[in-house]
């Protein structure tokens, strides 16, 4: 619940320099058989091949190919560090550029984690599926603990019209945002 | 001696009772905010989930005759701009750079999107509209806030996302609150001291193997 309330703020109101990265090339590459032609997590098992060859572990975003300068364009990112692996297939060179990232971004990444996007590849790393499941544990906990609050707070009898007032400017605050966002 | 004792006692209870009340109080503002957002952050979890998709097909391109823009710089002019279209929404710039001599930019709420070309030698606006279903508009709100912290270019300039991004802040910081303040009101349980050390490490630990334990 820290986690996720501290995260707030910072997605709401951090900026981060992107630029700050330091790079490396790793030659003789194996490139997997029918890369550029793999779709789905089948692409992903194989450009993982890749990423396993350069030293680097995460969650694969997604993989691009151009087939005029035959280059593949994998990011790949977990907690703590972001990385773009740049393929040149016919040189069979790997560039490597990799970004720190603060403990705050990296508690965001969290937040964000597995996400909506990609949702063929999402998940392809274990321990994005873990967080998956510790991050829905959450929830559903969550739901939990906020209905049982709400049975103890009606138990008391000289709380109940105080509650149902906040009750009440809640729903209201909620509905005109929703009027503003979702209408 | 003995009265000091008392006061700490008075000053302690009066600690505990608006603790406890502020914890119910936050608690049962925010219930409806919190389920909203558990609700939506489960649909972003899953995204192969049926409630989770997202329709985004754009409805026929529409042209619209308007007057000149008026302004010094794009963002004036595209605001101009949306209010002679009576659009609304956040701005979102393309990464790509205009046509010369037109005026290009994207336009989102959680409801809509928008993609606006304008043509400033004619003064003629093409607009390019994606409609939502509720659904769709309330998983987005769950991440709407008009800025992301890895584009630097990116900025809030629509008041309803602003007040949004406040709601969101608030229901943040109520949440730190509610959770310290439940973290004392268990402490004062001395029976359940033990279990609840074990249980508080247990999460501490759990979420710091992702924090700091995987890089």
């Amino acid at each position: 619940m820290i986690a996720f309330a501290v995260s707030v703020f910072f997605l709401n109101h951090a900026k981060v320099d992107t630029g700050a990265s330091t790079s490396f090339t790793v030659g003789d590459i194996r490139i997997p058989a029918a890369l550029e032609n793999a779709r789905g997590r089948e692409a992903v098992d194989r450009a993982r091949e890749i990423t396993n060859q350069v030293g680097v572990t995460g969650e694969i975003g997604f993989i691009r190919y151009s087939r005029r300068e035959q280059r593949f364009v994998i990011p790949i990112s977990r907690p703590g560090v972001e990385a773009i692996v740049e393929v040149d297939a016919m040189k069979r060179t790997a560039v490597v550029s990799r970004r720190a990232t603060s403990l705050l971004e990296s508690v965001a990444y969290l937040h964000k984690s597995p996400g909506p996007h990609n949702a063929d590849v999402r998940g392809n790393w274990f321990w994005t599926r873990v967080w998956r499941m510790l991050a829905d544990g959450t929830v559903y906990l969550v739901l939990f603990i906020s209905v049982t609050g709400v049975y103890l707070w009606f138990s008391i009898k000289g709380e109940r019209r105080n509650g149902l007032a906040l009750i009440g400017a809640g729903v209201a605050t909620l509905f005109a945002f929703l009027y503003g966002l979702a209408v | 001696m003995a009265l000091r004792s008392s006061h700490s006692r008075y000053l302690s209870g009066v600690l505990e009772a608006w603790n406890r009340r502020l914890h119910y109080y936050l608690g049962l503002y925010f219930l409806v905010f919190l389920w909203l957002f558990s609700f939506t952050g489960l649909l972003l979890n899953h995204p192969r989930w049926a409630l989770s998709r997202i329709p985004n097909e754009a409805k026929p391109a529409y042209e619209r005759n308007i007057d000149a823009a008026v302004g010094a710089t794009d963002i004036e002019r595209a605001n101009d701009m949306i209010r002679k279209l009576g659009l609304r929404g956040e701005i979102d710039w393309p990464q790509s750079a205009p046509a010369p001599g037109t005026l290009e930019f994207n336009l989102a709420y959680p409801k809509q999107a928008f993609q606006v070309r304008v043509d400033l030698a004619l003064n003629r606006a093409t607009v390019r509209e994606i409609d939502r279903s509720f659904w769709s508009a309330l998983k987005i709100s769950h991440t709407f806030s008009g800025s992301r912290y890895n584009a630097n270019g990116t900025s809030r300039d629509w008041l309803v996302t602003s007040l949004w991004v406040i709601a969101m802040d608030a229901l943040a910081a109520g949440l730190l609150v509610m959770v310290f303040g439940s973290y004392y009101m268990w402490y004062r349980l001395k029976r359940q001291r033990t279990l609840g050390w074990l249980v508080l490490a247990l999460g501490f630990a759990s979420c710091a193997l992702f924090v700091f334990g995987l890089v």
